[in-house]
């Protein structure tokens, strides 16, 4: 996030495009149901009529996969009405004329044939959103799970910058991060082609500087695969061993018979998890780990904020946390790795990464956290991003053209799939489905269908529906709702009998390469 | 009547400690109070209203009840010599009512065992902990008429101690504590009352509100918006005072082997009504607020409150955690409103 979530107390506007808040992230959602309270304006953009919908002062419903259109639709009527920050776009920002000429294409009329909303609804958001005095971007997965996901982020930003909201407080770009360390994984580099705080493997710089520090030579000097490329590679027989770490990607990652192809042809798979988990299950060798509160250490939550977590109990059997089983991997496989604690790897990382300079264990102690950038001891934290500079100078606009979802419904698979979560579980279900009250909160998959739908198909509530696409099958009892609209169907990817990664689109974003999780074609059938 | 220094109090604490668990207030590193096994150094009276009320002391968060070994079945009931030190007079109130609902018609023996071996130490409230305090409404407080063993008034240097049982005798008796004359004590403590009683407002609300909820008049409305917003986190009921909702579940160590335990479950979770067959009587989250309300504010009303006004017993704090504003004061203010 840009900012921070205090600051939704304040803000008098927040756009929430593809975040079904009020499920995955209630705490940040009741702020902004509060904020409703106190007369703030909220405007909900989303395939589904999630829960949020119902405060909403504008909810649309766009096509799967049109945010890009839409976006660029607001940015067009925007700048059509003079509505946009003139001197922040003069001062803060390049790239301006590109965006004009790009955006000029998608009139109200045109978005409203590629997106389904209405023309006036449209007029309304853009200028609701350019003129309150704070306005939020609010995302999740609903941008990203995309085969534009990368740019649909783009096209948020573009929005932002080009209203100046963004670089106050109660304003900016507010991508809500699904895990509560999953900001903390990316800031330390668990990404395919930077160091710590993003610093690039391709900059010299940033080489010397690690193998200075870890006492080695020749640092791979070029960017590594990400999960997608891995499991092509893995399937093609280039990648030999692949360690897996607290994910899953039996049940999470799409087309899982491809999936099955790719971990089967490895010479060698090592799990490290807290379960044994569908992946784990098909390991050469597991890594016990310990969970959360067998361990200490620190988590960096979505608002970049650094937290420290306490050991509350001793880790089972042969359990041990994910720092020390790696920290002896590394000395068995001949690079001795000797940290005695959490706190002398934070050590480390004050020295060799920037933004989290400052971030020492004694402050993390005395308070309730550090927000980074913070690159000195005196430094208190920023609570928001881009005050008066964008971290490269002036805020480049990228403006995008709209591409539909790379497999569309068509005769033959006449619905779109979407997928998502619900309140109750959690991802893949590896911990939520051992929890009692949690599965008996939601213990079996359902398949949101529209009423229209289920009538014409003869599906009545529970029934078992099958749904087909291109690459596999499976069953589901039928939920019959609004919340989806006719021809598209939902449901989740947290149960193992019924998982809907057989059915969904390795398609994939060229740059991210995050799969098209929101949309893929299927055909919907009732069981008899 | 006794008296003691209050710098005294950790002395005595720990003269008690010797012979029992003393639960007592207790400040962490970073600011939270719980109540744990005393300990000198953190050990506090500048506690406030604790965020969690003594509940767990008898009804754990999660408890074994059996286990089951090679086929054969061992109950377990657990409980240890326990005091509870500085607990406040509505949290008394939420005791006494779980207390009585739990032994009503059939006994809860695990809760039994533990109430039976609990010295309960209350701390008399001199005002109002913060703005969601409303027991002089509900008639819980600030200072518990009944059911402590031991009732503590803070008079600055000093403190009152006041016996109601023989077992709070049997704690007196284990230290040096200094007689007072109990006709001056009992001025003090009169006086000390009233400024309480009076610094704490009424919520004619929730009296209000319990009148609409008896004649049918309340607006249903109510429970649609509040249903609306609820997050489902079940918050309010874990810290709520009198609720004590459990549910029972089984986990197997080995095949044949294995424990039965019980841990809180709320109301507002729509497993928590959902029948066999799938059917929900509570089928939408406005039905569960509603129940969850009409249960402190109505229906119980008539069975165990011991002499107090509801089976709320206002210590506020389903307003004070609520992340979304749905508590007992909320409630019964909306119900009001669209009189």
């Amino acid at each position: 996030m840009t900012n921070s979530i205090n600051e939704f107390e304040n803000a008098d506007l927040f756009l929430v495009i593809g975040s079904n808040t009020t499920a995955q992230h209630p705490l940040i959602g009741s702020r902004m149901i509060n904020a409703k309270e106190r007369g703030a304006k909220l405007i909900v953009i989303d395939p589904r009529e999630i829960p949020l919908a119902r405060f909403a002062d504008l909810y649309l419903r766009q096509n799967i996969g049109t945010d890009v259109a839409v976006l660029n639709g607001m940015m067009n009527i925007i700048i059509e009405e003079g509505l946009h920050n003139k001197v922040f776009v003069e001062t803060r920002t390049e790239g301006f004329d590109q965006l004009k000429s790009v955006v000029s294409r998608y009139t109200p009329r045109v978005v409203e044939k590629i997106s389904g909303i209405a023309a006036p609804d449209l007029e309304t958001a853009a200028r609701l959103y350019a003129t309150a005095a704070s306005s939020m971007i609010v995302y999740a997965m609903g941008i990203t799970q995309h085969t534009t996901g990368t740019d649909n982020v783009k096209s948020c930003a573009n929005l932002a910058m080009l209203t100046g909201q963004i670089g106050r407080p109660s304003t900016g770009v507010n991508p809500l991060r699904g895990q509560n360390n999953v900001q903390g994984a990316c800031d330390m580099g668990g990404l395919p082609n930077v160091y710590t705080g993003y610093q690039p493997v391709i900059d010299a710089g940033a080489k010397k500087k690690f193998e200075d520090a870890w006492g080695v030579q020749g640092l791979d000097d070029k960017a590594g695969l990400t999960i997608t490329d891995m499991m092509a590679a893995a399937g093609k027989g280039t990648v030999k061993a692949l360690y897996v770490m607290g994910e899953n990607p039996m049940v999470s990652d799409p087309d899982t018979s491809h999936i099955e192809h790719a971990l089967s042809s490895l010479d060698f798979l090592v799990v490290q998890d807290i379960f044994l988990t569908e992946t784990a299950s098909r390991a050469d060798v597991v890594l016990p780990a310990a969970s959360f509160a067998e361990k200490g250490g620190t988590y960096t939550n979505t608002e970049r904020r650094v937290q420290l977590s306490e050991k509350a109990v001793t880790p089972p059997g042969l359990a041990k946390p994910d720092w020390e089983i790696i920290c002896r991997v590394s000395t068995l496989a001949g690079y001795p790795m000797h940290y005695g604690s959490p706190a002398d790897i934070l050590k480390e990382i004050n020295v060799l990464t920037p933004s989290y300079g400052g971030i020492t264990y004694d402050r993390l102690e005395k308070g309730h956290g550090l927000q980074w950038p913070c690159p000195n001891e005196e430094h208190p934290g920023t609570p928001y991003l881009h005050r008066d500079r964008f971290s490269k100078g002036n805020g480049t606009f990228l403006p995008c053209d709209f591409k539909p979802v790379a497999e569309a419904p068509d005769d033959e698979y006449d619905f779109m799939l979407t997928t998502g979560r619900i309140y109750y579980q959690y991802h893949t279900g590896t911990m939520t489905r051992r929890t009692s009250i949690l599965e008996r909160e939601a213990p079996f998959p359902l398949i949101e269908i529209n009423p229209d739908d289920a009538k014409k198909m003869g599906i009545r509530k529970d029934d078992m529906v099958e749904l087909t696409s291109r690459r596999g099958s499976i069953k589901a009892r039928a939920e019959i709702t609004t919340r989806v609209p006719r021809k598209v169907v939902f449901t989740t990817f947290h149960f193992h009998e019924a998982p809907v990664n057989v059915l969904t689109n390795p398609a994939h974003d060229p740059v991210a390469k995050i799969p098209e999780y929101k949309g893929c074609a299927v055909k919907v059938r009732r069981c008899i | 009547m006794k008296t003691l220094a209050k710098k005294d109090l950790a002395d005595l604490l720990k003269t008690w400690a010797r012979e029992y668990d003393v639960l007592a207030p207790a400040k962490k590193a970073q600011g939270d109070i719980i109540f744990e096994s005393f300990r000198e150094d953190s050990f506090t009276l500048d506690y406030g209203k604790p965020p969690l009320p003594p509940k767990s002391a008898f009804l754990p968060h999660t408890e074994a009840i059996f286990k089951v070994e090679m086929n054969e079945f061992r109950e377990i009931v657990a409980a240890k010599r326990t005091i509870l030190f500085g607990i406040r007079s509505c949290d008394m109130m939420g005791l006494m009512q779980s207390a009585s609902f739990m032994t009503r018609d059939r006994e809860d023996v695990y809760y039994r065992a533990k109430t039976d071996n609990t010295v309960t130490v209350v701390m008399a409230c001199p005002g109002p902990q913060n703005d969601t305090c409303f027991c002089t409404t509900t008639r819980s407080g600030p200072v518990a008429e009944r059911g402590f063993d031991l009732l503590i008034y803070d008079m600055g240097d000093d403190v009152i101690i006041e016996t109601g049982t023989g077992r709070g005798a049997d704690l007196v008796s284990l230290y040096p504590l200094n007689d007072t004359d109990d006709a001056v004590a009992q001025k003090k403590i009169e006086a000390f009352k009233e400024r309480a009683i009076q610094s704490i407002p009424r919520v004619d609300a929730v009296i209000e509100a319990m009148k609409m909820l008896e004649d049918g008049t309340a607006d249903e409305n109510v429970w649609e918006h509040f249903g609306d917003k609820c997050i489902m986190c079940g918050g309010c009921a874990f810290v709520c005072p009198t609720c004590t909702c459990f549910n029972v579940y089984d986990q197997e160590s080995q095949p044949g082997n294995g424990t039965r335990a019980r841990s809180w479950d709320a109301c507002l979770y729509g497993g928590f009504t959902r029948e066999a067959s799938g059917h929900n009587p509570r089928h939408t989250q406005a039905l569960r607020l509603r129940r969850r309300h009409e249960h402190k504010l109505l229906y119980y009303n008539k069975t165990d409150i011991q002499s107090a006004l509801c089976g709320c017993v206002g210590c506020g704090r389903c307003s004070d955690f609520c992340p979304v504003h749905i508590g007992t004061l909320e409630v019964a203010k909306a119900i009001n409103k669209v009189k």
